[in-house]
């Protein structure tokens, strides 16, 4: 061996240097393919967070149109006087619809990725704990399928009810019967049922709203990771 | 991933508000309507009387408090203070602007929509080959 060696210094340098540099084009090649897949994956979930974002706010003209229709409606049902801003009552109050912020458990991104959660009526404050685990689990952005939703199926819809669950479902519609009674009260004991539905419009405006933000937050991360990229 | 900033964890924040009567009063029905110990609200009725000053200071201290998630703002009031919207870049809270009853929503005026489209623009991809 060590004779052949001698004989050849060249041939028997040259073979492993040449497999060497084989290696080393065949790893670059490989680690640019994948690059350009990852690229290709961000790219894509753009594109479909754009589409979503859009989507979504095509749906929310219609809920605040019928919500704006139905107050118009109260209006001429009991007068213009008694469904004004003037009836606001200005005492301390807390809000009882809320949402809850949490980090996206999207890891992969390198811009920050708020996720947010509709809590409606104080029920998050219920069940707090169910609900942030359930918020943690959904907000790694997904791929939608266009179909008969317009919701993302990111499951953060099901999270808005998902607080629901440790309480009985009488629990929960009473509850929220009367939250809503509350609201509505401002504008007196006896209201006009067009501001009942105006006040569903306006949560369904809400949900939708909550969506919205969300995809907002994916759309400007995946944004930020294909022109940081 | 070493270096990206964390969102802290906000259990309960307010959504606010920056739209005409009709809007902010449904809204309200809705159960967003919050007033602090010092009567502050989170939100603002925008109509022929409002000064653009007084939607400036809105949208700032809205864009300010901690306890605001979302801050919702018809399209229209924001092209009043298009300067100051367009500049926002924090993702808390999330600035959305959306429809009124006058307005139609447009999305070339959005300013999330605006800065994202140049990714679609033949200009840039144009750019990126040179």
């Amino acid at each position: 061996m060590a004779a052949a060696t001698e004989e050849h210094p060249g041939s028997t340098g040259f073979v492993p240097r040449a497999a060497e540099e084989v290696e080393e084009v065949h790893e670059a090649n490989e680690e640019e393919r994948l690059g350009r897949d990852d690229d290709g994956d961000e790219i894509l979930r753009f594109m479909d967070s754009v589409d979503g974002h859009l989507l979504l706010m095509d749906s929310l003209s219609p809920a605040l149109r019928r919500g704006w229709i139905d107050l118009a409606g109260a209006r001429h049902w009991i007068g213009t006087s008694r469904v004004s801003s003037t009836l606001f009552d200005h005492k301390e109050q807390s809000a009882a619809t809320k949402v809850q912020v949490v980090d996206s458990a999207d890891l992969q991104s390198s811009e920050p990725n708020p996720h947010f959660v509709l809590s409606k009526w104080h029920l998050q404050e219920k069940s707090n704990s169910n609900d942030a685990v359930s918020a943690q689990d959904n907000t790694k952005p997904k791929l939608r399928f266009r179909g008969s939703t317009t919701f993302p199926e990111d499951g953060s819809h099901e999270a808005d009810v998902a607080p629901a669950e440790s309480w009985t479902g009488v629990d929960t519609r009473s509850h929220v019967q009367r939250a809503r009674s509350k609201a509505l009260s401002v504008f007196g004991a006896l209201v006009s049922p067009k501001l009942r539905t105006s006040q569903i419009s306006f949560e369904t405006a809400l949900e939708l709203i909550v969506e919205l933000a969300n995809s907002r937050s994916n759309m400007l991360a995946s944004f930020f990771q294909i022109k940081d990229g | 991933m070493a270096g990206r900033p964390s969102i802290p964890t906000i259990s309960s924040a307010l959504i606010a508000i920056i739209a005409d009567e009709d809007t902010v009063t449904g809204f309200l029905l809705a159960g967003v309507g919050n007033v602090d110990l010092r009567k502050k609200t989170n939100y603002l009725i925008v109509d022929n009387k409002t000064t653009v000053k007084q939607i400036e200071d809105a949208f700032k201290e809205f864009t300010t408090r901690e306890d605001i998630a979302i801050v919702l703002i018809s399209q229209y009031v924001a092209n009043m203070i298009r300067f100051l919207v367009d500049s926002y870049n924090r993702p808390v809270p999330a600035i959305l602007e959306i429809p009124s009853k006058d307005h139609p929503y447009d999305p070339a005026h959005d300013s999330v929509l605006s800065r994202v489209k140049y990714l679609f623009s033949a200009e840039s991809v144009a750019s990126d080959r040179r």
